[in-house]
């Protein structure tokens, strides 16, 4: 067992363990978008980040990758941890808007704006759908392609894979397109948000060859009786 | 060849190569070709001098080497000849012959040794040269002695002899002290104690294998030390690692190479191979029993896989993406086996350390980090190339020392270190010393070894935005924080230098660097923000004056330079439309072009300092700039000003309000002519009869004839302006007695007419004369004060004026400038300078007065003494030094001092009463954006408020002023919104240019002959003819179309 100290209250838990479950353990939530249970860590949205250390030597880690050590310090909400979080939701913001995933976290967090130039991507590279086509549908069908800006993730050379079982695995984890907001008129019943999905990352003919598995949209849950 | 078996082999081996080598006493021609050398000639050099050495058959009277880089590579093609270490600098290729000839018979080739730029003498011995004589080349000079193909060659001088030692007798505990008194640290950039690390992986348990891999990836722009270490000595690095591995007990070796450096990976392969071929490298080195090779890995293009666990990963086959540490490389690294990963340099350094038997008090290098750091230094440096010093060398020593100082003249603004990074050092501290703890508190990092010079013509926000732009090409992309940061840093920066920044964006990317760095799981995210974060500690103004002045004082950042002769104008003249309108032949358009912004344009095109043509493109890249002046000369020549009538205005509400001007110089008339066309009564007050300042009593007339100026002013002055000659402030009027009138303001615009004294006993002698009152007398009451032998002491333009007027008058003998730094420091415009050399004026340059000597109380000598370029100050200018023991006498007649001007502000100051602040340097005080003084309603401009000047800068004032005036009487707060000024209007091209009239030269304006000259005040220079402003008009490269063209603008609107 590792000994450690989370926001003051300390706290013993398996070595091997990573600061994300050692706070999750102990009911400190901490915001995360590329992490996911079942799937490996991968440390690629920066979100989860904490700071550990003391006086001021202190760093910032992304708590989903960073294993417990003996006796660290780690403060879940600290200034510079809440600081750093909004300007990452700020960025989030200005590159993915209509995820609601993304929305709830602003919200959670007070942030109301975001200051650069507004881009409509549908992913953010969290890496979940590789994840999990690799790591739980043991089929490996898509992972990322090229380097910084121009990083995208898709099939090999684009080429339709042989691999891919239509599981719609990959859509179920998606942050981004997971609850999609594109319409603007809740007293629709039918607002048919779902259809306008275009997952960048797998490309199929027909939408009717995935299976859909997005949880109903806010527009049909608040519509009137 | 033949493996070696044992140790005892490799001894015999290498007392035979010594014994071959030794004695023979034949000179050897060493040619340096690496990839630089290579790639200015150096092949051409091999071959002839092959060719020379076959046909001649003197292969038994000289040798011939071929060697990696040396280092000087500003200097390559460079020969250099052993042993007498003659250095033979920027070779032609046919000079190899003649070179080859020499050596042979032990001769040197005066013509062809190196120049010392600072003294004009020939240097012989490359030791002596200053680029390398300040440096301590403990690697780089090994790359002379070393053919990279040729292992024998290398073991001869020396290699892995220090590894077969250990192998003998030693052990690796041995090792770990060496390097640890050494001290060690990484040179790849985050300089972790090589002892240390190596500790770590011997302590590793054996169990797969342990790997070493040497990181040659240097993907920092600007860097190639690395490079020419591989190219030159591979077999260092290779023996680096065989000591590393006997230390560590490490079993395999990787070199992962760049793909960019062809010639490092060719030399690396021949390299493993012969000395795999010689047993020392593989399986059971020297019949020890002792395991370990070497295999070499390509990177594919990734700067980011210089990274670490970013490299690993490459190495494995997979993505070059970095992952989470802990846990380090040293427990789990290549195939989760551990691995200690070094440079290429640090490697090199180890077989020196471990072969290093002198005593420990001869060890380099500052207390806290030891050894040497080999540097490469470009940019707008002198002496381009490889720099070897001790750590903690100041940064200064290097960059004037053996750099040289700025290659372009201009004064040397920053230092770049660490590649992408890393951040700026402003020269203010140039006295920093150059190690990893002190460029770290100062915000950049040591990094790889880069170090960028950077003068005043380089913007730093566009070296932000070029940085950032690599690191966003480069981010592997997995950390959203780094892919996302990069690119929004990056496009705020555009933004910036595009002129649609805010000051709220500047702080937003201070928020978001620091953002970026704190996220980021890799060094390269980490250090993203330094390049933005150090520009911005220390060259915030410039982001200011981007985004607030949508200027960049560089003229670097095209959407705001707009056409540079226009940006660079204080006026903004359209010059580039009026030399458009000269190339069509519309000569009277050129005119209407000019009198838009300028009220004086017959007096500028002969007095005018012409900054458009400094900044004219058509004077970069060896071209020579447009004759500006000179046209607008051609166009004023001929237009008449009266015929232009410019848009006038009627005050809108209740009766026009009078303003009063006091001083009718550019400053002041410029201000009362557009007031006048705003609506508004003037009255001009002018202390001398006349009205004119400078431009009637100082600038002589064969330079600015009178009746020019006379017209000039005619045509300005009108019914609403009243002007008041003979009325000087506080004798004639107060400012008190103007608002009593009914003045609504008051403009002071009196300019800068005392000359500054020496402070010299003796000054007020006869025959002593301060310059303007010298200039005055003459100008004014025709008095010819000059007399026999004249000197003027000074270097702007009043000497100059004061000594080419002393030189026409009638009872003058000889006239000599006497200035106390060197003709390139001095302030005069550099064709007057011309002009008084040619008209027989002497130039002694370096030389101070100390003593002004009267006989019978009246000026007959001066005592004087020689100067010498000091050190460089903080700006990087050198302060002149008296030499002790030079001094001299001149016998002299007349002394005219004109080191400088004073402001006129004597009849304000007995008003202190009076609210109007004067600055420490008396001068007038006042808000540049408002041109107000201290006083309400009082405002100011031209030299009064900034010492002398310009004319152009002094009518820039006056109109500035004259706009806040109209606010101010208007009620309207004193804002003046600040926007780029870009080409707007669209001058077509001429139908067809003259197709033989290359675009060549630049015209020679004609000027009068020295003779005719000197014994009248007439003009000197003449206007140029049609045919002649024509052809100098088409040499313009209109950087205007590139804003006005349709074509352009429609492509603009469609986003192309």
């Amino acid at each position: 067992m590792v000994t450690l100290t989370i926001n003051g209250v300390e706290t013993a838990v398996e070595r091997g363990s990573t600061i994300l479950e050692a706070a999750q353990f102990l009911g400190f939530p901490i915001p995360t978008l590329c992490h996911m249970e079942g799937l490996s860590p991968y440390g690629a949205c920066r979100l989860c980040v904490v700071e550990i250390g003391n006086g001021s030597r202190t760093q910032l880690v992304t708590s989903c990758t960073y294993p417990v050590v003996e006796g660290m310090t780690v403060r879940t909400a600290s200034v510079r941890v809440v600081r750093t979080r909004r300007m990452i939701v700020e960025l989030l913001l200005a590159s993915c808007p209509q995820s609601k995933t993304i929305q709830d976290i602003a919200s959670a967090l007070d942030v109301r704006q975001q200051r650069f130039r507004q881009e409509h991507d549908d992913c953010i590279l969290c890496g979940r759908c590789v994840r999990m086509c690799a790591e739980q549908m043991a089929a490996g069908a898509i992972g990322f392609r090229s380097r910084g800006s121009h990083r995208s993730i898709g099939t090999p050379f684009d080429v339709p894979s042989v691999k891919c079982r239509l599981c719609g695995g990959c859509m179920y984890v998606c942050p981004a397109c997971e609850l999609r907001c594109t319409y603007t008129e809740p007293d629709k019943a039918i607002c048919g948000g779902c259809a306008n999905l275009a997952p960048p990352c797998v490309s199929k003919p027909r939408f009717d060859d995935m299976m859909c598995f997005l949880r109903p949209c806010v527009a049909c849950e608040i519509k009137p009786d | 060849m033949e493996r070696l078996r044992s140790i005892d082999e490799f001894h015999g081996l290498c007392e035979r190569l010594r014994i071959d080598r030794g004695g023979d006493g034949l000179p050897t021609i060493v040619i340096p070709a690496g990839t630089c050398g290579q790639a200015s000639g150096a092949n051409d050099l091999i071959r002839i001098a092959k060719r020379t050495v076959l046909e001649r058959g003197l292969g038994d009277r000289v040798r011939l080497r071929i060697t990696g880089c040396h280092g000087y590579c500003q200097a390559e093609p460079s020969v250099l000849v052993e042993p007498q270490r003659t250095f033979y600098p920027r070779l032609a290729s046919d000079s190899m012959a003649r070179i080859v000839e020499a050596v042979v018979e032990n001769r040197v080739l005066e013509d062809l040794l190196f120049v010392d730029p600072a003294t004009g003498r020939r240097v012989e011995r490359q030791d002596d040269v200053p680029f390398f004589a300040h440096q301590r080349r403990r690697l780089i000079a090994r790359n002379e002695g070393v053919d990279p193909i040729r292992i024998f060659n290398a073991v001869e001088r020396g290699g892995y002899t220090a590894f077969v030692r250990l192998l003998e007798s030693g052990k690796p505990e041995d090792v770990i002290d060496a390097l640890r008194q050494a001290g060690l640290r990484g040179r790849g950039g985050a300089g972790f104690p090589t002892w240390r690390k190596w500790t770590m992986l011997a302590e590793q348990p054996a169990g797969r294998g342990k790997f070493l891999v040497c990181n040659a990836d240097e993907g920092d722009p600007g860097a190639y030390m690395d490079r020419s270490l591989l190219e030159g000595n591979p077999h260092s690095i290779l023996e680096g690692m065989l000591i590393g591995a006997f230390t560590t007990r490490a079993t395999e070796g990787v070199v992962y190479v760049r793909a960019e450096y062809p010639l490092a990976i060719k030399h690396l392969t021949i390299a493993l191979r012969q000395a795999r071929e010689l047993g020392l490298l593989g399986a059971d080195i020297l019949g020890t029993g002792f395991d370990f090779d070497v295999s070499l890995v390509r990177g594919a293009g990734a700067f980011v896989c210089g990274e670490e666990t970013a490299l690993i990963a490459s190495v494995e086959g997979r993505m070059g993406e970095p992952r989470q540490r802990p846990p380090f490389p040293v427990q789990r690294g290549i195939d989760s086996r551990p691995t200690v990963i070094n440079n290429v340099e640090t490697w090199a350094n180890v077989p020196v350390i471990v072969g290093d038997t002198a005593p420990s008090d001869a060890r380099e290098g500052s207390d806290r980090d030891r050894g040497t750091k080999i540097f490469s230094l470009v940019g707008k440096i002198a002496n381009t190339g490889l720099v070897e010093v001790p750590i903690g060398t100041p940064i200064a020593d290097i960059v004037y020392g053996i750099g040289g100082g700025s290659s372009s003249g201009k004064r040397i603004k920053a230092v770049q270190t660490g590649g992408p990074s890393g951040g700026c050092i402003p020269a203010s501290r140039f006295d920093l010393p150059i190690d990893y703890d002190s460029l770290k508190q100062a915000g950049s990092i040591m990094g790889s070894g880069g170090m960028i010079v950077m003068d005043v013509d380089t913007c730093m926000v566009d070296v932000a935005k070029y940085f950032m732009n690599f690191l966003r090409d480069e981010s592997c992309g997995k950390c959203f924080t780094c892919r996302k940061g990069t690119q929004r840093m990056h496009e705020i920066l555009e933004d910036i230098g595009e002129g649609r920044g805010t000051l709220e964006q500047i702080d937003l990317l201070e928020e978001l660097a620091e953002v970026v760095r704190d996220t980021s799981m890799c060094g390269l995210g980490q250090s993203a923000a330094n390049p933005v974060l150090s520009t911005l500690r220390y060259f915030r103004d410039e982001y200011r004056r981007h985004v607030v002045n949508h200027r960049c004082d560089a003229f670097v950042c095209s959407r705001l330079v707009g056409a540079p002769c226009q940006t660079a104008c204080p006026l903004g003249t359209e010059a580039w439309r009026y030399v458009a309108h000269i190339a069509r032949g519309e000569v009277d358009e050129a005119y209407r072009v000019i009198r838009e912004t300028n009220p004086f344009p017959s007096v500028c095109a002969r007095a005018c300092d012409h900054p458009c043509e400094e900044r004219c493109r058509a004077g970069t890249s060896g071209g020579t700039a447009v004759a500006i002046r000179a046209l607008k000369r051609f166009v004023t020549d001929r237009a008449d000003p009266a015929a232009h009538h410019p848009a006038r205005r009627s005050w809108p509400n209740g009766d026009p309000p009078r303003v009063a001007v006091i001083g009718a110089g550019p400053a002041g008339l410029t201000a009362a002519h557009r007031l006048s066309l705003a609506g508004c009564r003037v009255t001009v007050f002018e202390a001398d009869a006349a009205p004119g300042g400078m431009l009637f009593c100082a600038i002589p007339s064969y330079r600015l004839p009178r009746e020019v100026v006379k017209r000039e002013i005619d045509a300005l002055l009108d019914d609403n302006i009243e002007m008041c000659c003979s009325t000087a402030l506080g004798r004639d009027i107060t400012v008190d007695g103007l608002f009593g009138s009914g003045y609504g303001a008051v403009l002071l615009a009196m300019g800068a007419h005392k000359s500054r004294p020496l402070a010299l006993p003796g000054e007020d002698a006869p025959g002593v004369f301060p310059s303007i009152e010298f200039l005055k007398s003459f100008n004014i009451r025709g008095e010819q004060l000059a007399k026999g032998r004249v000197a003027v002491i000074g270097g702007g333009n009043s000497a100059i004026d004061a000594a080419r007027t002393a030189m026409r008058q009638r009872d003058v003998e000889s006239v000599t400038i006497l200035y106390r730094r060197t003709r390139h420091e001095m302030p005069a415009f550099q064709e007057e300078i011309d002009a008084a050399i040619e008209e027989g004026i002497a130039l002694e340059t370096l030389v101070a007065p100390t003593q002004i000597g009267t006989t019978n109380g009246v000026f007959s000598h001066l005592e004087c003494v020689r100067n010498t370029l000091g050190d460089p100050d903080a700006s990087g200018r050198r302060s002149p030094v008296p030499i002790p023991g030079s001094e001299f006498r001149l016998e002299l007649d007349t002394l005219i001092v004109a080191i400088s001007e004073d402001s006129g502000v004597d009849a304000i100051t007995p008003a202190r009463g009076g609210r109007i602040e004067i600055t420490d340097h008396n001068t007038v005080m006042i808000d540049r954006e408002t041109m107000e003084t201290s006083r309400y309603g009082v405002f100011a401009a031209g030299d009064v408020t900034t010492g002398p000047n310009t004319i152009v800068q002094a009518i820039a004032a006056g109109r500035r002023a004259a706009e806040m005036i109209e606010l101010f009487l208007l009620g309207e707060p004193l804002e003046k919104p600040a926007t780029a000024t870009l080409p707007r209007v669209y001058v077509e091209p001429p139908p067809s240019l003259d197709v033989e009239a290359a675009p060549g030269e630049r015209v020679e304006t004609p000027r009068a002959s020295v003779a005719w000259r000197r014994r009248n005040f007439a003009e000197v220079e003449v206007t140029l003819s049609p045919d002649e402003a024509r052809r100098e008009a088409g040499r313009c490269l209109r950087c205007d179309l590139e804003f006005t063209r349709p074509a352009e603008r429609e492509l603009a609107k469609v986003g192309g």
